[in-house]
């Protein structure tokens, strides 16, 4: 089966965690848009997800940090932060379509680690929350270092997004793929709170035209100037783009909410 | 400066709910485990933001191990304040 259902999201903590700070209509609207993103998802009848995430610290430090690793559990724990307002969950893997990925890769010039053993932290688990809320749909992980530099370049992130959306595509199950990440936040930084609203524009107008050159051209420099420490993640929907070449993207919303210091996006994938 | 070792640190704090306990059952017990000037000792056991920060934690360790320990994000942004 091919890919039937594809969507990039934001993960700000606060969405969960302080919910209320924000003011009432913007968080309504957005956690809004991300609930009807999960019945999108849900009506698509994914056998799998594949989660193109980002991780904080939650199972790599700097004695080894991979710039790919692609989960090959048969579940996963998550999540990490006691604080999140989210519940601890057992989310189900697909441990085979995961090896049988990992297989591809190495055969097709890309070598990520694996990891048969990971714990969610809020990158996939808030996510999840709304869109894989009773956890039924199993999981594959597929993490990109967006935390720590040296960091793989948005251009080998596209190639990566690329060839997985390829194997993907061939794969005997109906796959759903979640970019998550971004937008431009400074998180936990002396500049927590700022917001980049210009550049979070130009980067969805640049994704929803389907500019995918200009996508895979973002240098880190600039990401790291104009999207802050946290707009690195924008490197999963840059992944993601890259693995879905006919697909359109739609903006479902975008809210700069300063509360959660993220500017938040909900980006739903349709065949063009 | 080990900075990699008080990373190192939090980072177990943060991630390891064993861990974490064994750090609230005697933090002073705890750190010993890791290599540390006394002035690292002492930030990081009197949970001092602004010094962490300026040690050149990483602001997704250093933000979680801060809201284990309950500072808000008024707080945690006061203690910051004024840094690049």
């Amino acid at each position: 089966m091919p890919i039937v259902f594809a969507c990039a999201a934001s993960h700000a903590p606060g969405m969960t965690a302080w919910t209320e700070a924000a003011p009432k209509e913007q968080s309504e609207k957005f956690l809004g848009c991300y609930r009807k993103l999960g019945e999108m998802l849900a009506a698509s009848r994914p056998d799998v997800l594949v989660a193109i995430t980002v991780e904080h610290w939650a199972n790599f430090f700097l004695n080894h940090m991979p710039a790919f690793c692609i989960g090959r559990a048969d579940h996963y724990e998550g999540p990490v932060e006691e604080w999140l307002r989210i519940p601890k969950a057992r989310v189900p893997g697909d441990s085979k379509l995961s090896a049988e990925l990992l297989a591809a890769c190495l055969d097709g010039g890309f070598d990520p680690t694996f990891s048969d053993e990971l714990l969610f932290d809020h990158a996939t688990m808030l996510p999840l929350h709304f869109l894989n809320p009773n956890m039924a749909v199993p999981v594959i992980p597929v993490i990109i270092n967006t935390l720590t530099t040296p960091m793989p370049t948005p251009k080998r992130c596209f190639a990566f997004g690329q060839f997985l959306g390829k194997n993907l595509a061939g794969c005997e199950k109906r796959v759903a793929v979640v970019a998550t990440g971004g937008l431009s936040h400074w998180p936990g930084e002396a500049k927590h709170g700022k917001i980049n609203i210009p550049f979070d524009k130009k980067f969805l107008d640049t994704l929803i035209s389907g500019d995918r050159a200009k996508l895979s051209a973002y240098s880190h420099e600039e990401i790291n100037l104009e999207a802050g420490s946290g707009g690195h993640e924008i490197r999963t929907w840059i992944a993601l783009a890259g693995a879905l070449p006919e697909w359109r993207a739609e903006l479902l919303a975008y809210e700069p909410v300063v509360p959660w210091a993220t500017g938040c996006g909900l980006v739903v994938f349709s065949r063009s | 400066m080990s900075l990699y070792q008080l990373q190192k640190l939090i980072y177990q704090v943060n991630r390891d709910p064993s861990q974490r306990e064994r750090y609230r059952q005697d933090p002073a017990e705890f750190v010993k485990g890791y290599e540390l000037t006394e002035e690292e000792k002492n930030a990081a056991l009197n949970v001092d933001v602004r010094k962490l920060y300026t040690f050149g934690v990483h602001s997704l360790l250093l933000r979680p191990f801060t809201l284990l320990h309950k500072v808000s994000n008024e707080d945690y942004a006061k203690a910051l304040a004024g840094l690049e």
